[in-house]
């Protein structure tokens, strides 16, 4: 039997009969006849609802049939239920009647591209904010963490530096070996053209300690480590740890973004420095296999092209990169609100914004050794 | 689907992990439109023995039946009834009317006016009506769990799973959830199935009850909760239900 409201009509009183079934399987169709029915129903005085040819009834149905009964109340007719031999059915429409509350309409979420380009442009500023916030406030904390080295977590370093730095050796390694793989590569096939292949290492020397070595290294633990750090504070956070440590009198700045700092910082040199030394190799073994360069005569012009100020001006910055990728991590960790998914969009920001920080930082530190000469 | 018949039938059920055995020997039937409550002391399996009734784990050996749908893990497809989880397991980045709307829209082709029409109703019958568009981090636990308990019924099942619903609330709280479970039970004819050690919420909802003791790896006591704690001669059936420790009356008589 298919839903039907029946509307018999004489003057200003009308007789509902409901036949079919009222529930959640059919509730479009419910919706369909309920609206069908109170379009014919204006201007009446009296409504009598007839449960009992009503196939059957759940939830479903009766919150439709109760927002009809109240939408006709609301237009000034008096609804009257005839529950027949269908008690049930009458409870339960009752039930949701009584349960009604005045509340604000609901929607469901749609952005469309626009208005997510316009939220993310609205959250820009707050961001800007709390950034700024967060480093003023570690700026703050690191005179009072040298002041009270109790307040620093030490226990927690050596295992912070085991998973920041021994742990990612073997990725910032192959990273650093390839990318020497690559420039060997393009050197030959670009300087060869010129008869300059001797010029190879000097170019893999350069590009490497100077400026690939650092970034390649910087970005595979921003990636790694920055998203590592980030979700466990997240989740420290939104699982009230952080707040837990605070009620306990710890400053959570001191006790958990100082070591992750500091092992960052420890870290992200000498996992630089071990991939320059990989690099070298990836750049002989790309230029051994494709020219005439023998090995020995490679690494003489390695020897004579390395100068300390290559390394240092790849080295000096390293410190700086490795705590752009801390601050970062850390503060969107301690940033975090709410629950799971806001500790997986914290990390992708933490991963995002440290990638990009460590780009520019580089940038600026290669700008500015050309101002100067190095 | 008959009425005579019992809603669930658990028969010889074992559970465990590998050859670990934690519970064996659990008999037990639920009337259709009863509250039933699943007791015990903290450990002793409540909430795993739950775990099975709604399908999340295979039994090692024994048999669950729940009426018109057959064994709870092997159910595919729509729901055959609503579960609320401890902690309420709403999901975080969706508002409440999205996380009711969520298995609406899965399962059922019920879009637009009509789908908020009916998840607000829901709302409204918790008693959440206003809060439409919070976020659950936004709102208390105890708001959380009646969430919960309108999302459980968003697909109109005639049995509930309730994992400890009211524990952590404050007592007016606890006793608003429990008077909204009777009226689910009474005015929707829900067969409700509690999981609990709050003996306020026992006595005034249950209709029937299983006590489980660790020790014992199963059934303990079985019966009407207000009989159990005036008539059991079950140590352990009558220290649960009056709230005593043989420990510390040992102490206090030495």
């Amino acid at each position: 039997m298919s839903v039907a409201v029946q509307v018999n009509r004489e003057g200003d009183h009308a007789r509902l009969v409901l036949t079919g079934p009222f529930d959640l399987a059919h509730a479009m169709a419910v919706a369909r006849a309920a609206q069908s029915a109170e379009g014919r129903l204006s201007g009446c005085r009296l409504v009598d609802v007839d449960l009992t040819h009503l196939d059957r009834i759940d939830g479903a149905g009766a919150v439709l049939l109760a927002r009809l009964l109240d939408r006709l109340e609301d237009g000034q007719s008096a609804a009257r239920i005839a529950e027949g031999n269908n008690p049930e059915a009458a409870r339960l429409i009752a039930l949701y009647r009584e349960r009604r509350t005045e509340h604000p309409v609901t929607r469901i979420r749609t952005m469309t591209s626009l208005t997510r380009i316009g939220a993310l442009a609205a959250q820009l500023p707050g961001k800007a904010n709390d950034a700024l916030d967060f480093t003023g406030r570690c700026a703050v904390a690191l005179p009072k963490a040298a002041a009270t080295p109790s307040s620093i977590d030490w226990h927690s370093l050596p295992r912070l530096i085991q998973g920041i730095g021994a742990d990612a050796l073997p990725v910032t390694s192959a990273a650093n070996l390839l990318v020497g793989v690559i420039i060997g590569f393009l050197g030959v096939s670009q300087l060869g053209r010129f008869g300059a292949v001797a010029y190879v290492p000097q170019l893999v020397v350069v590009a490497h300690f100077r400026e690939l070595g650092p970034l390649v290294t910087a970005i595979v633990v921003a990636g790694r480590s920055g998203a590592g750090l980030a979700s466990e504070i997240a989740t420290m956070k939104v699982s009230e740890e952080v707040d837990a440590l605070r009620s306990m009198g710890f400053d959570p700045l001191r006790w958990l973004v100082v070591p992750r700092c500091i092992a960052v910082a420890a870290s992200v040199p000498l996992l630089t420095w071990i991939g320059d030394l990989l690099a070298l190799v990836g750049g002989l073994m790309a230029t051994a296999v494709i020219t005439q360069m023998t090995p020995r005569a490679y690494i003489r012009a390695t020897m004579d092209a390395i100068t300390a100020g290559d390394l240092l001006a790849g080295l000096v910055k390293t410190p700086f990169l490795a705590l752009a990728i801390g601050l970062i991590a850390c503060g969107q960790g301690l940033l975090t609100r709410g629950g799971a998914a806001a500790v997986g969009s914290r990390t992708t920001t933490a991963v995002v914004l440290a990638i990009f920080s460590v780009i520019v930082i580089s940038a600026l530190f290669t700008f500015f050794f050309a101002l100067i000469g190095i | 689907m008959s009425l005579s018949r019992p809603h669930i039938t658990v028969d010889d059920l074992r559970i465990g992990w590998g050859e670990r055995v934690l519970m064996q020997h659990i008999n037990f039937q639920i009337e259709r439109g009863t509250i039933f409550t699943i007791l015990g002391g903290s450990g002793c399996g409540k909430s795993s023995l739950l775990r099975y009734l709604i399908g999340l784990e295979q039994p090692q050996a024994g048999r669950i039946d729940i009426d018109g749908i057959g064994e709870p893990h092997r159910c595919e497809g729509v729901p055959p009834f609503g579960v609320l989880f401890q902690s309420g397991a709403l999901f975080s980045s969706m508002t409440l009317a999205e996380n009711l709307a969520l298995p609406l829209t899965t399962w059922t082709a019920i879009r637009g006016a009509t789908a908020m029409q009916l998840v607000q109703a829901k709302l409204d019958l918790v008693g959440l009506g206003p809060f439409a568009e919070h976020l659950p981090g936004e709102i208390s636990g105890g708001m959380k769990k009646r969430a919960g308990i309108a999302r459980a019924l968003m697909l109109e099942p005639d049995l509930l799973f309730l994992d400890e619903p009211s524990a952590g609330l404050d007592p007016i709280s606890a006793v608003e959830l429990d008077q909204l479970i009777l009226t689910l039970s009474r005015d929707l004819g829900i067969t409700v199935v509690i999981v609990t050690h709050e003996l306020p919420s026992i006595f005034l909802v249950a209709d029937h009850c299983i006590v489980l003791e660790k020790e014992a790896k199963g059934i303990v006591a079985r019966g009407d909760p207000r009989n159990l704690r005036d008539e059991s001669v079950i140590p352990f059936v009558h220290n649960f239900f009056t709230r005593s420790s043989p420990r510390i009356s040992a102490k206090q008589g030495g």
